[in-house]
């Protein structure tokens, strides 16, 4: 048994020179997202036996039917990291803030913060981050972009626009103009460094802060002190995020295609699944019914809201279903560029949304599998 | 004051101080690396701390993650032996192409000539998936061999370019002497082309060495077991983990792998720039 480790920007190119060559690793990382599984549907095992199995040990997975590729479990879904927003408590009471819950609170919030020098924060260039954050607004406000058919682009709709209205001015009111610039690692960085009043993001800018005794400028107080989670903000049509949905599939051109469901079994037991989420310190959240009760959720009250924000956690082409183009829209970066476009103010609402949905229907269009 | 210190003075003004921007401009990068990977992480985080300075004490922190929590030694000593390897061989083929495409008239030279530049230009990332399997045929995958073997498919261009170049500094006449005086073709290159080409040849090996010492590509589609991977893939894997950037130990990578470079660079640069400039003149 050999495990190795790729980073995750650089996994895209290791599994498409694995395919090409028909060879290396037994077990993949696929994501994230799910859309890998269709793009490599051709070249992954069939696990519905091991999907089974695993099941009923650990209460169930969580919305099985999210998982399925074209009917077929071409993968385990692994872990997410569910994104619940990261505050600055000084900070809130400081500006006479208590318990924002909805994205028009958190705008309020970010409005004052801004005043006295602490912006909200959520990027708006091409990362991971942005793509989560950008499509939990856009659903909160009722929009989406591809339809439960999985064909028809809906982007171009009234609740799009009032998503991107209310981006807008989040951007312009509440945030500093580096966000559209931002990487994965920038609003961690703007928590730390004491500078954001509040990120849309997993625990690892808190769980970093507290590792590394990082203090707040001026003052001998270490920052995760000062750090809480709460839950995802709603919006008018209800509450919704995403996350990065990492899975794990075997690779059909494998030789040990057998003994690799066996690993798949062994690692999905309750006991391993449960140490390996306390080792993981609630970050890596599995799709598995009973571990979203692990009692690490409880061992510290800054992991409280994430079961809660992984029940509202749906796959990234919600409502349609996962697709190579779904994965592809979110490789693109479709979403943060039709959002940015409008905010930064280089296109109009509708010329930003006719070219999100240009874009899309190209994509959905060259990714139509013949019958 | 004597003439000497006349003439030291007027070297401040005249070559000192006219150089000095140039020599920080040129440093910065390094001095900024390296401040960096002393820095604690409280620092680094500080937007209230100044970049280009230490005030809250020096760490070794991020040089001892590197050292007990990693397996940089040996991504340092891996990518010290392809690059090494990569560059032995690409010189030597460089050599042996750009001799003949030199020196020799024969039909179709000129157009080898230009095809070994153009396959420079084709980039790695459309050339490593079909070196993929290439590489998975030859049973090299996961090994530093695969490393060794793929990367003269961008450097052997690029020398055989190089020293063609140089090669036609070096006056034809000096051969033609030596097999008046019974050398051979080949020991006619080995025996007094070569030893005046020197400095070419030194200049396309560092420049390989370079490339290599750089290369992330094919490092990180090649070879997987995290004991092979050399340092760019390595640091890469280790350091930055989603989101989290350790930035401490990611300079300290960057200082400590640049210095290998600067080494070269600094025993070999007379050869460089000549190699360089009387190639790329003639």
């Amino acid at each position: 048994m050999r495990l190795d480790i790729i980073a995750h920007l650089q996994l895209q190119t290791k599994k498409a020179a694995e395919v090409q060559s028909r060879s290396g690793h037994d077990l993949t990382a696929l994501g994230p997202g799910l859309g890998d599984a269709d793009l490599y549907f051709d070249y992954l095992a069939d696990l519905n036996d091991v999907a089974t199995d695993v099941a009923p040990k650990n209460g169930g997975w969580l919305n099985p039917d999210d998982y399925l590729i074209r009917g077929k479990w071409k993968l385990l879904p692994w872990w997410q990291p569910p994104f619940p927003m990261a505050v600055r408590t000084d900070l809130l009471e400081q500006i006479g803030e208590k318990s924002p819950d909805t994205w028009e609170d958190w705008l309020r919030v970010g409005r004052k913060g801004k005043a006295i020098g602490h912006p909200f924060g959520t990027a708006l260039g091409h990362s991971g981050d942005a793509n989560v954050t950008l499509l939990s607004i856009l659903w909160s406000y009722g929009g989406s972009y591809v339809s439960k058919d999985g064909k028809t682009i809906t982007i171009n709709s009234k609740e799009t626009r009032a998503a991107m209205e209310f981006v807008k001015r989040l951007y312009s009111e509440a945030m500093d103009p580096e966000v559209v610039a931002w990487d994965d690692a920038s609003n961690n960085r703007c928590l730390n460094a004491g500078k954001c009043i509040a990120i849309h993001n997993p625990i690892s800018a808190y769980e970093s802060a507290k590792k590394d005794k990082v203090v707040i400028p001026g003052s001998q107080k270490e920052i995760a002190d000062f750090i809480d989670h709460v839950h995802t903000p709603k919006g008018p049509a209800g509450r919704k995020a995403t996350t990065g949905f990492w899975c794990v599939g075997i690779w059909n051109f494998s030789k040990n295609v057998d003994l690799a469901k066996d690993f798949l079994r062994y690692h999905f037991q309750p006991d391993n699944q449960n140490r390996w989420v306390e080792a993981g310190h609630g970050f890596n959240m599995p799709f598995l019914t009973s571990l979203t009760k692990h009692s690490v959720y409880k061992s510290d009250r800054q992991y409280r809201f994430i079961p809660e924000v992984a029940k509202v956690t749906v796959p990234p082409s919600w409502p349609g279903p996962t697709t190579a183009a779904s994965q592809q829209v979110w490789d693109l970066y479709i979403i943060p560029d039709m959002f940015a476009q409008y905010a930064t103010g280089k296109m109009t609402v509708d010329q930003a949304i006719a070219w999100g949905e240009k874009e899309m229907q190209e994509i959905y269009a060259g990714r139509r599998r013949k019958p | 004051m004597n003439r000497r210190g006349r003439r030291a003075w007027r070297s401040v003004f005249t070559l000192y101080l006219p150089v000095t921007p140039f020599v920080l401009f040129a440093l910065f990068p390094l001095y900024f690396m390296f401040v960096t990977s002393l820095k604690k992480n409280s620092e680094l985080y500080d937007p209230t701390s100044i970049p280009f300075l230490i005030r809250r004490g020096v760490t070794f922190g991020h040089y001892q993650l590197l050292s007990g929590d990693t397996l940089f030694w040996s991504w340092f000593l891996n990518s010290l032996l392809v690059s090494l390897g990569a560059t032995i061989v690409s010189v030597v083929l460089g050599i042996l192409a750009a001799y003949p495409l030199a020196r020799l008239r024969f039909p179709g030279g000129d157009s080898f000539g230009v095809a070994i530049f153009v396959t420079y230009l084709v980039p790695p990332s459309l050339l490593f998936l079909p070196l993929t399997t290439v590489v998975n045929r030859l049973g090299l995958s996961d090994s530093l061999w695969s490393l060794v073997v793929t990367y003269p498919t961008f450097l052997v261009p690029f020398c055989t370019w190089l020293l063609m170049g140089y090669f036609r500094t070096v006056p034809r006449e000096i051969e033609e002497c030596a097999m008046l005086d019974g050398c051979g073709r080949v020991q006619t290159m080995l025996r007094i082309l070569l030893p005046v080409a020197v400095p070419g040849v030194i200049c396309a090996a560092l420049f390989a060495f370079t490339l290599s010492w750089n290369e992330f590509l094919y490092a990180l589609v090649f070879v997987s077991p995290a004991e092979l991977k050399t340092m760019t893939v390595g640091v890469f894997s280790e350091l930055i983990r989603g989101d989290i950037y350790y930035w401490g130990g990611l300079m300290a990578v960057a200082f400590i792998g640049s210095l290998p470079i600067v080494i070269a660079y600094v025993f070999f640069l007379d050869y460089y720039v000549s190699g360089l400039t009387a190639g790329a003149v003639k």
